[in-house]
C-alpha cells in the first residue's frame, strides 16, 4: 500500500516537471500549499520536504550551515556530473568566490552597464518593430539577455546569435534531466569561453572592470582559479541568466498584453516601472523552488529531517502566500511589502545577477512602451509554459504599424 | 529610535538602500554598507527607517526603541 504519511508529512504526488496550459503550474502550486503546512513529494526518486509557506520557506534559506546546496533543484537531485560555480560551493569557500564575483553584480557595477544595456535593448526593438508583430520569447526576450551576458564577458554581441543556439540546446537537456543529451553543444559552449578566456589571459583589461580579467587574476588563500573553474563560472551565469530573463519577459508582457490598466499606468507614469517590475516578479516567479540537501539531522518546525534528506524551499509558493501578501494572485503596483518577495532566494545564494536582472527588466519595458505601447497577443493563441523552471514556449504578440 | 542591522542575516539583495537612500547606502559588493552597525535614527528619517526594515527579504533591520544594552 502507498503511505499516505512520510514522517509525519502528508504524501503528495504533485508533478511539476510537465508541460502545461499557462499558469497551471501555480494553481498546483498554491494548491499544495494550502493543503497541509509540509508535504513529502514522492516523485522523484529521493522525494522532497516541501516548504511552502514564507516564513518557513526564508528560514529554511537561512538555514545554510546545515542545509547544503549538494542538491540544488528538489526536482533534480543528482546533478553531481553537472558541477556549477559558485553554486555548488557553502560555507566560507562560497563566500570567497562570491566575494570577487559580487562587484561585478553589484547596483553599481550594473549601473555601468546601462548606457549599453539601453542601447541595445532599443536596437532590438527598432529591428521587430517595423514587422508589427514577432514572436516576443524566441526574438526578443531571449536575445536580450544572450547580448548582455555577452557584453558582461566582455564579448562580442555579434556572437549572439550561434552562442543563442548552443545555450538552448544545452539548457533544455540540463532542465529535462539528460545532461549527456547535449555534449556537443556544452563542448561548444565551452570552447567558446576558453578561447575568451585565454585572449583575456594574453591581453588582461582593468580588473575593477573587467569581469574575465579579474577571474584569471584572482586568488583565493593565495591560489588563482583553475581553467576549469573560470569556464564553470561561466557556464553557471550563463545558465541563470539566459533562461530567466525570457521566461520573467515573457510573464510580465502576456500579463501587460491582457490588463489594458496595469499596461497604461506604466506608460502614463515610466517612474512606476521599477515597483512594477519587484511586483511581477513576486506574482510571477519562474525558478518556484530550490533544493538542499540536509548534511545532519535536525528538527524543523516540527518535522525530523535526517541526514541526506531533500528539501524543497517553495519560492513561488512563499511569494503567492496569502498569510504573507494581502490578495497575492493580483498584481499591486503599489503592494507595500513587495521588496520582501523572494523570487531571488535568499540567504548567501541568493540570485548574484539579481540587480542585473532587474535593470535589464526596467529598460526593457520603459523602452518597449515608448516605441510600442499598444499591443495584443495573436488572437486564437494557445499559450503554455514548461514545468521544473517554468518558461514559455512561445508568445505572439502584434500590433499596430 | 535605533536602527540595526544584523550582519549575519544581510545577503546583499539591496533593497533597504533602495527605499532610504538618506539613510543607507551600498558597498562595492553591494552591501548595505552600514551591515553590522546599530544607531540612532537621524531627525526625520524615522519613515525610511521603517521601509528599510520592510523591504528586507531577510528580516535583517530592525526599527528599535531603545538601543539594545550590547550595542
Amino acid at each position: 500500500m502507498t503511505e499516505t504519511t512520510h514522517r509525519g508529512c502528508p504524501v503528495a504526488h504533485t508533478d511539476f516537471t510537465g508541460t502545461a496550459p499557462l499558469y497551471e503550474h501555480y494553481k498546483m502550486l498554491d494548491n499544495d500549499r494550502e493543503q497541509a503546512r509540509f508535504l513529502f513529494n514522492d516523485t522523484t526518486d529521493r522525494g522532497f520536504f516541501m516548504l511552502q509557506r514564507y516564513d518557513d520557506v526564508r528560514d529554511g534559506f537561512q538555514q545554510h550551515d546545515t542545509w547544503t546546496t549538494a542538491v540544488r533543484s528538489a526536482l533534480r537531485p543528482n546533478t553531481a556530473s553537472d558541477p556549477l560555480l559558485p553554486q555548488d560551493l557553502n560555507g566560507q569557500e562560497h563566500v570567497k568566490l562570491r566575494r570577487i564575483l559580487n562587484q561585478f553584480f553589484a547596483p553599481a557595477a550594473v549601473r555601468r552597464m546601462e548606457p549599453m544595456a539601453q542601447q541595445r535593448c532599443i536596437e532590438l526593438i527598432e529591428e521587430l518593430k517595423p514587422a508589427g508583430s514577432c514572436d516576443f520569447v524566441a526574438e526578443f526576450a531571449i536575445r536580450y539577455p544572450t547580448d548582455m551576458f555577452l557584453a558582461l564577458l566582455g564579448l562580442p554581441v555579434s556572437d549572439g546569435e550561434q552562442f543563442l543556439e548552443w545555450s538552448d540546446e544545452y539548457f533544455s537537456a540540463l532542465l529535462a534531466g539528460d545532461p549527456a543529451g547535449a555534449t556537443t553543444a556544452k563542448a561548444s559552449i565551452m570552447n567558446y569561453f576558453d578561447e575568451a578566456v585565454n585572449e583575456r589571459r594574453a591581453n588582461p583589461r582593468d580588473p575593477k572592470e573587467d569581469m574575465v580579467t579579474r577571474l584569471v587574476q584572482a586568488r583565493i588563500d593565495d591560489v588563482p582559479l583553475t581553467q576549469d573553474e573560470i569556464l564553470t563560472i561561466c557556464l553557471t551565469l550563463m545558465l541563470a541568466g539566459l533562461d530567466t530573463t525570457r521566461s520573467a519577459l515573457g510573464f510580465i508582457y502576456t500579463h501587460l498584453a491582457q490588463h489594458d490598466a496595469d499596461r497604461q499606468a506604466i506608460i502614463d507614469d515610466p517612474t512606476l516601472i521599477p515597483k512594477a517590475v519587484e511586483e511581477f516578479l513576486r506574482l510571477y516567479p519562474l525558478v518556484f523552488q530550490a533544493g538542499r540537501e540536509v548534511q545532519e539531522p535536525q528538527e524543523f518546525n516540527g518535522v525530523e529531517l535526517e541526514k541526506g534528506d531533500v528539501v524543497w524551499l517553495g519560492i513561488a509558493q512563499a511569494n503567492r502566500d496569502p498569510r504573507k501578501f494581502d490578495n497575492p494572485d493580483e498584481f499591486d503596483v503599489n503592494r507595500p511589502n513587495v521588496n520582501q518577495h523572494i523570487a531571488f532566494g535568499g540567504g548567501p545564494h541568493r540570485c548574484l545577477g539579481m540587480h542585473l536582472a532587474r535593470l535589464e527588466l526596467k529598460i526593457v519595458l520603459e523602452e518597449w512602451h515608448k516605441r510600442i505601447p499598444e499591443y495584443r497577443i495573436t488572437p486564437g493563441t494557445e499559450l503554455r509554459e514548461r514545468g521544473v523552471q517554468l518558461s514559455m514556449a512561445a508568445l505572439p504578440l502584434e500590433w499596430e504599424v | 529610535m535605533f536602527i540595526s542591522i544584523d550582519a549575519d542575516k544581510c545577503m546583499g539583495h539591496g533593497r533597504c538602500y533602495a527605499v532610504a537612500p538618506d539613510l543607507l547606502s551600498d558597498d562595492d559588493e553591494g552591501f548595505v554598507a552600514q551591515r553590522g552597525q546599530c544607531w540612532e535614527i537621524p531627525e526625520g528619517l524615522l519613515g525610511q527607517a521603517e521601509e528599510a526594515a520592510d523591504a528586507c527579504p531577510e528580516g535583517a533591520i530592525a526599527v528599535l526603541e531603545t538601543a539594545p544594552s550590547n550595542a
